[in-house]
C-alpha cells in the first residue's frame, strides 16, 4: 500500500569508508509515510552511521540520502527542519538544565511559545521530570538524558523520526509511553526509522524491519516475511535474525565452548 | 596497596580525565567539520578524536610545565649575577609563589571534570579496597599537575643546593617546596569542587545567578591578573623585590608563607634577627603541620569523589514546565552565554570587560588631559582583549555541538551569535572612556568618539575571526596553534584598521573632524564587507 507514496526516506548505494574500514557498503532502504522501520543488525553493521548520514552528522563517500526529499548534505536546513533525531548516546550540553536546552532547541526551530509550552508541559509531565528540570544535563542519569533528547526531537512535529537505540537507559513506564509515541507518529503519517538491538521491540513495535549486515540490508520484509524466508522456522525475531545472519550455529558452537569452559562440573 | 603499583593504575582515571577536559574545552579543534570545507570523514572517527586529545593534554601539561619551572626559576636569577650573593629569602619566597599559582591556576582550569567522580567510575567496579581506590583517584588528580610538581620541586631544590651547598637548607627547600605543592594541589581541589558545585547548582533564582556572576568575576579577574604576572615576571620580579627586602626584617612577615619559608631556609646560611628566624621556624613548623591537614583533607576529598559522595544534588521541583521561546540568534545567544559562563576554562572571559575598564582607567590616571594618542592606546587595548572571545565561546560548545548540528542552524547565525558577545565584552571600554572624559578634558571632544566607532570594527573582526575558524579543520597541535594565531591575527588588524585609518588622516589633515569622519567610513565598509562575506559563505 505504501509503495505509491513518496519515501519519507531514502537510502539508495550508501557507501561510507572510514580509512581502510567500509562502514556502509551501498545501502539501500525506504521508509514510507506511515512505516516504522527498524533497523536490525550485530554491532558494527552500520546503523548509527546510516542514521548519522541521515541527520547530515556524518558525510558518505558516494551514494544518495534523503530526508523529506531533501539531501542532508546539499539542503541541510530544509533536511533538518523534517527531521527529529535521537543518538544512541545522546550528546547534550551537560551545563544547561533541560529548560535552557528546550528554550535552546524550540527557538533554533522557531516554534510557536504556546506550541511549544504545549509539548514540553505534556510530555515533560509524561517522563516524569519534575525533579529534574532545572538541574544540569550533567547529572541525569542515561534514562533522563535520553528522555530529553526525545522530547527535543519531537518539538517541531517532524515528519521524520531517527532514532537510534532511543529505549537506551528508559524504565519501563517511559519505554511504554516512547513506544506508543512512535506508534502515534506513525499513524499520522510519520515516517520512523527506529535501530535497535533489542529483537522484541522491533518485533512488536516496526511494521517493517531491515537486517543489515556488513554495511548492506541482507533482507527486509514485515516479520512475518522474514519468518517465511528462514522456512518458517524461528519463533521468535532472534531465532529469524540469527538464522538469516548465518550465525545460528556459530553462536551455538559459542556458548558450547563457553559452557564447557566456565561450567564444566555442572555439565559433568 | 604500593604506591608504585597506584602511581601506575592512576593513568586510568587520568586519562579519562585529561580526555573530558580537551573534549570538553578545545571542541574548536573539530569545528571545521561544521562546514563542509576540509571536513574530512576520517577525521570524526572517535577513536582519533579521542587519541588526539590525550596527545594535546600531555603536549599542554609538558609546556605549561615547562613555562612554570622557568618562571619560577627567575626569581633566583639576582642570587646568581649580584655578587655577593643577596639573602635568599626573597627568590624562594617568589619562587615558591609563583610555582603555587601556576599549579593551582592550570589543576582548576583543566580538572573541573576530576571531581564529578565519573573519572574513577571504571575502577569502581574492580576489587580495591576504599582507601586504594581513594590513593589511586588523589594521584589521578596529582598526574594532572606532576610535571609542575615535580619540576618546580626539583629546581628550587637543585637552586638552593648550589647556591647554599648547606644539605640543611637544601633538606629545609625540600620541605618548604613539598609543602607548597600541597597546599596548592588542595586549594586546586577546593576550586574545582566549587565550580563544579556551581555547575550542579543549576537553578533559576536571582540570588544562584547572582552568585554565579560574582564568582565567575572573581575567578576571571584572578586568572587575568596571574596571567599577566607571569607574562611580565621578568620586569616585575626585580620591582618586587627590591620593596620586600625592604620588608623582610618584619616579623610579621617572617609568619606569612611564603616568605616563612624564605626566611627558614635562608637564615641556615645568611644570618637574620632573631626574632623574626624564630617566628619563621616557628611558622613553618605550622604550616607544615596544616600541610599534612590538607594533605589528609584531599585524600579525604578524593576518597568521597571515589565512591560518589563528594557531593549532593539538590534538585528542586520544578512548579511549571514553560520554555521561554526567542527569535533563533538570541536563542543562540541565550545558550551561548549560559554554557561559557558554567565553564572554568571559558567563564574567565566575562571579567574582560571589568578588566578592560580597570585597564583603560589606569591608562588614563596620570595624565592632566584626555589625550587622543591614550584613547587610541586604551581602544586597540581593548579591543584586542575582545577578540579572545570568539575563541572562548567557540571552544565552550564542547560535545554538546554533536547535537547543534543536527538542528536547522545555519552558520550566518551562530557567527552571529559569537560576534554579538564578543562585541558586547568590548562595550566596557568605550563606556570606561566616555566616563574619563567627564573627568579630565580630552584634548579633542571628537576623539571620544574612536573607541564608540570601533564596536563596529570589533563586530567586523569578530565575525571574519569567528568564519575563518569555522572553514579550517586542524588536525595537529601545531596545526591548531597556528590556525588560532592566523584568526587572532586577521582579527587585530581588521580591529585596528579603522584606527590607522583615523591616524593617518588625521597627520594629513590636521583635522579631527574629518579623520573621525574617515574612521567611521572604514569601519562601516569593512562592517558591511564582513556582512557580505558571511552571507556568501552561509
Amino acid at each position: 500500500m505504501h509503495r505509491t507514496c513518496t519515501p519519507l526516506i531514502e537510502v539508495s548505494g550508501l557507501v561510507k569508508n572510514y580509512g581502510s574500514i567500509q562502514a556502509l557498503a551501498g545501502l539501500d532502504l525506504q521508509v514510507m509515510p506511515g512505516e516504522i522501520y527498524g533497523l536490525l543488525g550485530p554491532n558494527g553493521a552500520g546503523k548509527t552511521t546510516a542514521i548519522k548520514i541521515l541527520t547530515g552528522l556524518v558525510e558518505p563517500t558516494s551514494g544518495l540520502a534523503k530526508v523529506a526529499g531533501f539531501d542532508p548534505m546539499e539542503d541541510p536546513i530544509a533536511a533538518k527542519s523534517k527531521m527529529g533525531y535521537v543518538a544512541e548516546n545522546p550528546i547534550l550540553y551537560e551545563s544547561l538544565s533541560p529548560r535552557d536546552f528546550f528554550e535552546f532547541v524550540a527557538s533554533i526551530r522557531r516554534i510557536d511559545q504556546r506550541a511549544a509550552n504545549q509539548v514540553v508541559t505534556q510530555l515533560a509531565g509524561a517522563f516524569d521530570m519534575s525533579q529534574f528540570f532545572d538541574s544540569p544535563i550533567a547529572t541525569l542519569s542515561m534514562g533522563m538524558k535520553q528522555k530529553v533528547a526525545l522530547i527535543a526531537s519531537l518539538f517541531h512535529q517532524p515528519s521524520v523520526l531517527l532514532l537510534d537505540e532511543p529505549l537506551n537507559g528508559l524504565d519501563a513506564r517511559s519505554s511504554h509511553i516512547v513506544k506508543d509515541l512512535i506508534s502515534l507518529h506513525a499513524q499520522r503519517g510519520g515516517a520512523v526509522l527506529f535501530s535497535t538491538h533489542i529483537m522484541e521491540v522491533a518485533e512488536h513495535v516496526c511494521t517493517r524491519i531491515g537486517i543489515i549486515y556488513r554495511g548492506k540490508v541482507i533482507t527486509e520484509g514485515t516479520f512475518d516475511q522474514l519468518r517465511s524466508r528462514t522456512g518458517g522456522k524461528g519463533e521468535t525475531l532472534e531465532e529469524v535474525f540469527l538464522k538469516l545472519t548465518n550465525e545460528e550455529e556459530e553462536v551455538a558452537e559459542t556458548i558450547k565452548a563457553l559452557r564447557e569452559r566456565f561450567y564444566r562440573d555442572e555439565i559433568k | 596497596m604500593k604506591l608504585s603499583e597506584a602511581w601506575h593504575l592512576s593513568r586510568i582515571p587520568y586519562g579519562e580525565v585529561a580526555y573530558k577536559s580537551i573534549i570538553q574545552t578545545r571542541s574548536g579543534m573539530w569545528w571545521g567539520t561544521y562546514g563542509r570545507s576540509g571536513a574530512d570523514g576520517e577525521s570524526r572517527v572517535d577513536v582519533e578524536m579521542a587519541e588526539r586529545a590525550l596527545r594535546i593534554a600531555k603536549f599542554d601539561k609538558l609546556v605549561v610545565g615547562v613555562v612554570s619551572v622557568i618562571t619560577s626559576i627567575i626569581p633566583f636569577a639576582s642570587a646568581f649575577t649580584q655578587p655577593p650573593p643577596p639573602r635568599l629569602m626573597i627568590p624562594i619566597s617568589l619562587s615558591l609563589a609563583i610555582a603555587f599559582s601556576f599549579i593551582m591556576l592550570y589543576a582548576v582550569q583543566t580538572l573541573s571534570s576530576f571531581v564529578s567522580a565519573e573519572s574513577s567510575a571504571l575502577l569502581s567496579t574492580l576489587p580495591f579496597t576504599r582507601d586504594d581506590f581513594a590513593l589511586i583517584t588523589l594521584l589521578s588528580f596529582v598526574r594532572s599537575v606532576d610535571y609542575m610538581v615535580v619540576g618546580s620541586i626539583l629546581s628550587q631544590v637543585a637552586l638552593v643546593a648550589c647556591l647554599t651547598t648547606s644539605p640543611l637548607a637544601t633538606l629545609l627547600m625540600l620541605v618548604a617546596s613539598s609543602t607548597n605543592a600541597v597546599f596548592a594541589v588542595s586549594i586546586a581541589l577546593l576550586f574545582s569542587r566549587l565550580f563544579y558545585r556551581n555547575l550542579l547548582g543549576g537553578g533559576r533564582s536571582k540570588v544562584n545567578t547572582a552568585l554565579r556572576l560574582v564568582f565567575l568575576l572573581a575567578w576571571g579577574l584572578l586568572v587575568m591578573g596571574a596571567g599577566i604576572l607571569f607574562s611580565i615576571a621578568w620586569y616585575v620580579v626585580p620591582n618586587l623585590e627590591g620593596t620586600l627586602l625592604s620588608l623582610d626584617s618584619s616579623p610579621a612577615f617572617s609568619v606569612l608563607f611564603p616568605f616563612s619559608a624564605g626566611m627558614t631556609v635562608s637564615s641556615t646560611v645568611y644570618p637574620q634577627a632573631a626574632l623574626s628566624v624564630t617566628l619563621a621556624f616557628a611558622a613553618m613548623a605550622g604550616y607544615v603541620a596544616l600541610a599534612v591537614i590538607a594533605g589528609r583533607w584531599s585524600l579525604g576529598m578524593t576518597r568521597r569523589i571515589s565512591q560518589g559522595t563528594g557531593f549532593r544534588i539538590a534538585r528542586g521541583l520544578a512548579e511549571e514546565f514553560s520554555v521561554k521561546v526567542r527569535s533563533p540568534l538570541f536563542g543562540y545567544v541565550m545558550k551561548d552565554l549560559r554554557i561559557s559562563s558554567r565553564n572554568p576554562a571559558t567563564a574567565f572571559f566575562y571579567a574582560l570587560p571589568a578588566f578592560e575598564a580597570v585597564i583603560v582607567s589606569l591608562l588614563m590616571m596620570g595624565h592632566a588631559m584626555l589625550r587622543t594618542s591614550t584613547i587610541l592606546v586604551a581602544t586597540a587595548m581593548g579591543g584586542v582583549v575582545s577578540l579572545f572571545m570568539p575563541l572562548g565561546l567557540l571552544n565552550a560548545e564542547g560535545m554538546g555541538l554533536e547535537y547543534t548540528k543536527t538542528l536547522p542552524v545555519k552558520i550566518g547565525r551562530i557567527v552571529k551569535s559569537k560576534a554579538l558577545i564578543s562585541t558586547a565584552t568590548y562595550v566596557p571600554v568605550p563606556l570606561a572612556l566616555l566616563g574619563m572624559a567627564f573627568m579630565k578634558s580630552p584634548t579633542s571632544p571628537l576623539a571620544i568618539l574612536i573607541p564608540f566607532v570601533t564596536v563596529l570594527s570589533i563586530a567586523s573582526a569578530s565575525i571574519v575571526e569567528i568564519r575563518l575558524f569555522l572553514g579550517l579543520v586542524a588536525k595537529r597541535k601545531i596545526d591548531t596553534l597556528i590556525h588560532d594565531l592566523g584568526r587572532l591575527i586577521a582579527g587585530i588588524t581588521i580591529a585596528l584598521i579603522p584606527e590607522i585609518a583615523y591616524v593617518t588622516a588625521y597627520l594629513m589633515s590636521t583635522d579631527h573632524i574629518s579623520a573621525i569622519l574617515i574612521m567611521g567610513g572604514v569601519a562601516t565598509a569593512e562592517l558591511a564587507m564582513a556582512n557580505y562575506l558571511l552571507l556568501r559563505r552561509s
